[in-house]
């Protein structure tokens, strides 16, 4: 057990550094430097000679091994970051400083997450309820109408792209008609947490709808397998009630694979929901890495974005991996 | 979140590559020939009515796209303003880049049946033909190179055992948590900025690098599914006979191996199909993957400000994109279950 956890834990950190080490490289080696929007946002003419004074300023004409070394020193002690005259004091965990409002980025990725977290549990609160819902509802009425309604439907809506889900939701039911307040994030330091509420309650609603047919999938495949199992009779056959055996005998045994998939689910949705945060304008991490990108080109806030979402992936599969074992005892971690 | 691209709840079938090999050699007249899993897996699908009625949507649709330049030029539609003979914007617009001809302040006209895009003047109808056109050219030539790409590595992982397997097994692992949008975020601007000069050589770069980020996110799924089949496979009599005899081992991993691996590879690329289509059309959306060439995200992006006004310019790329996807998830759906020994209708 210890020595598959050190294994899982090593392979895990390697995986986050070769990540944001390749974001790194790839603006490095790319054909423009990534000091060039620095350069040209001077408000003066970007000559050669300029450029390649920011860039030396910058650390940026060191070998990328050793300016990817600097970064991840900043990460762990904080540095001093110089970009073109002015120099920041950027203390530890240090991100860098984004190179179109000279904010701290470490500051605002605080600030950002906020919103991505919250719409990460909403989303998830609803497509557990909805999906496993559905999923058990289903695997108790197998092979009626009612079954192949829910089992159909859920395909139905797994099959259109999200993001047109998300645009139509968006356009119809809160542009077009009022039957949804205004979407977006207003920060819970506004002091009206209603607001708050409201504003992320239709992207919520919509990524939870979206992602439940998995659940549903899921949830009635495993639900119909135990259903059939021993135990169930054994269960039914002592007069238990029908909701006490679907429920705590048979969600219970059931439960395993939906928390697997739910965990790197989960991780995935900090990694940024770009598109639920895009399309409904809350200010999350997937929008300001997809602004990143937008010339000027943000170098340090890309790169932020790419190592906190590998981060969030990793450490999902890592804790799925080890809940696995927990949940169910026949699993031997070795 | 990303249906479609994992398939690791599949099982295919076993020792299918006998069975097929036994069927061709027997006459087909014969009463009690045996099936291979293909061919039951076909003759489900036959009586498959969603899937035949989905199958008959996606040919219309794949024809459709195909033909594009031929029922542009019958209709005198033009796609874009390069082309000699397509009518410049002034003609086509109005103050303020609304259109002079058709919705949304004139009656329709089979002139432009679909309309015309505001702020360009160009046909709404040839734009989604090219769309189309785009969407299958990418998520096809996706599907193509990822699955070659997933099975030969599949297959090495699976049969090298080792350090091979090892390595590759990372390298699977790593691609597998790399944020997939992220990482088309961040190569997006590197093809922008290096072929920012010449329009047409940006296009064809954009074009190739979608599909090579498409791929470089795609084909892991694949890869471990085959790799965990070939770890089962390669301990079996055919493979171990074949190593015995001296057979080399790439016949052994093509010939031997691959034949019992169709049904996965089957199932694996029909579900990945409209993954790529909806990716494709996503990242256009977000403005990170075609800009230069037609594509429905793309006009789905640009028409949501006209909602209100032109709601026809909005429907027409979202309905298309939605029946291509849910057409091709249907019948990947249906192909799954014929595959799937488990379900016996």
């Amino acid at each position: 057990m210890f020595g598959y956890v050190v294994r899982r834990l090593m392979s895990s950190v390697l995986v986050i550094l070769l990540a944001s080490f390749a974001v790194f490289a790839i603006f490095y080696l790319g054909p423009s430097s990534p000091a060039q929007p620095v350069c040209e946002g001077s408000g003066r003419a970007c000559t050669p000679e300029r450029l390649a004074n920011i860039e030396k300023s910058m650390g940026l004409d060191k070998p990328v091994l050793e300016a990817y070394g600097t970064y991840m020193k900043g990460v762990v002690v904080g540095r001093d970051v110089v970009i073109g005259a002015a120099e920041y004091d950027c203390g530890a965990p240090c991100f860098g400083v984004s190179y179109g409002t000279r904010a701290q980025v470490t500051d605002e990725l605080k600030e950002r997450i906020v919103p991505t977290i919250l719409i990460a549990i909403g989303g998830s609160l609803v497509f557990l309820t909805v999906g496993v819902g559905i999923g058990i509802a289903a695997a108790a009425r197998r092979g009626t109408i009612g079954d192949r309604v829910m089992v159909s439907g859920s395909l139905l809506v797994s099959s259109v792209p999200y993001y047109l889900l998300c645009l139509l939701a968006w356009l119809y039911l809160t542009l077009k008609t009022d039957i949804f307040p205004t979407t977006g994030y207003f920060p819970l330091s506004d002091g009206d947490p209603f607001k708050t509420f409201t504003g992320l309650l239709l992207p919520c609603l919509v990524l939870g709808v979206a992602s439940s047919p998995v659940y549903a999938r899921y949830s009635r495949g495993q639900m119909v397998d135990t259903l059939g199992d021993d135990f169930i009779r054994t269960a039914k056959a002592k007069g238990l009630r029908g909701r006490t055996v679907l429920f705590k005998h048979a969600l219970r045994a059931a439960i395993v694979p939906i928390v697997t998939i739910f965990g790197l689910d989960f991780g995935t949705l900090l990694a940024g929901t770009i598109f639920t945060e895009k399309i409904f304008d809350v200010q999350g991490i997937g929008v300001w890495g997809l602004d990143a990108i937008r010339p000027p080109q943000d170098l340090p806030i890309l790169t932020v974005t790419v190592l906190i979402g590998a981060v969030f992936i990793v450490v999902s599969n890592l804790i799925v991996d080890l809940v696995y074992g927990v949940l169910d005892p026949r699993v031997r971690l070795g | 979140m990303s249906s479609g691209l994992s398939v690791d709840e599949l099982d295919g079938p076993e020792g299918g590559g006998e069975a097929e090999r036994m069927d061709d050699a027997t006459p087909k007249t014969s009463q009690v020939a045996g099936r291979s899993p293909t061919r039951i897996a076909l003759s489900r699908l036959a009586k498959d009515k969603v899937a035949v009625v989905c199958a008959g949507i996606l040919l219309l649709l794949v024809l459709l796209a195909v033909m594009a330049p031929f029922i542009c030029d019958w209709l005198n539609i033009y796609p874009d303003q390069k082309d000699p003979d397509a009518p410049t914007p002034s003609e086509m617009l109005e103050t303020g880049g609304i259109p002079s001809f058709g919705p949304p302040n004139y009656p329709f006209t089979w002139d432009h049946p679909l309309g015309i895009e505001p702020a360009s003047g160009r046909d709404n109808l040839a734009l989604l033909l090219y769309g189309l056109r785009t969407s299958l050219t990418v998520a096809v030539a996706a599907t193509v190179v990822s699955v070659v790409v997933g099975v030969t590595l599949g297959l090495l992982a699976g049969y090298a055992k080792g350090v091979v397997d090892a390595v590759l097994s990372f390298v699977i692992d790593f691609f597998l948590s790399f944020p997939f949008i992220l990482g088309a975020l961040a190569l997006a601007p590197i093809i922008t900025s290096r072929f920012g000069g010449d329009q047409d050589t940006l296009r064809r770069a954009e074009l190739y690098s979608l599909i090579g980020i498409l791929v470089l996110f795609g084909w892991m799924g694949l890869a471990r599914l085959i790799r965990g089949q070939v770890l089962s496979l390669r301990e079996r009599e055919f493979v171990q006979a074949a190593q015995v005899i001296g057979v080399p081992t790439w016949q052994i991993l093509f010939k031997e191996l691959l034949p019992n691996l169709v049904a996965p590879i089957v199932v694996a690329v029909s579900l990945s199909v409209p993954a790529y289509v909806a990716a494709e059309a996503g990242l256009s959306y977000l403005g990170i993957g075609l800009t230069e060439s037609p594509s429905l995200g793309k006009t789905v992006d640009s028409a949501t400000v006209w909602f209100q006004r032109y709601p026809l310019y909005l429907w027409a790329p979202v309905v298309t994109i939605m029946i291509m996807v849910i057409a091709l998830n249907l019948v990947g759906d249906s192909i799954r279950d014929a595959f799937d020994p488990k379900t016996r209708r």
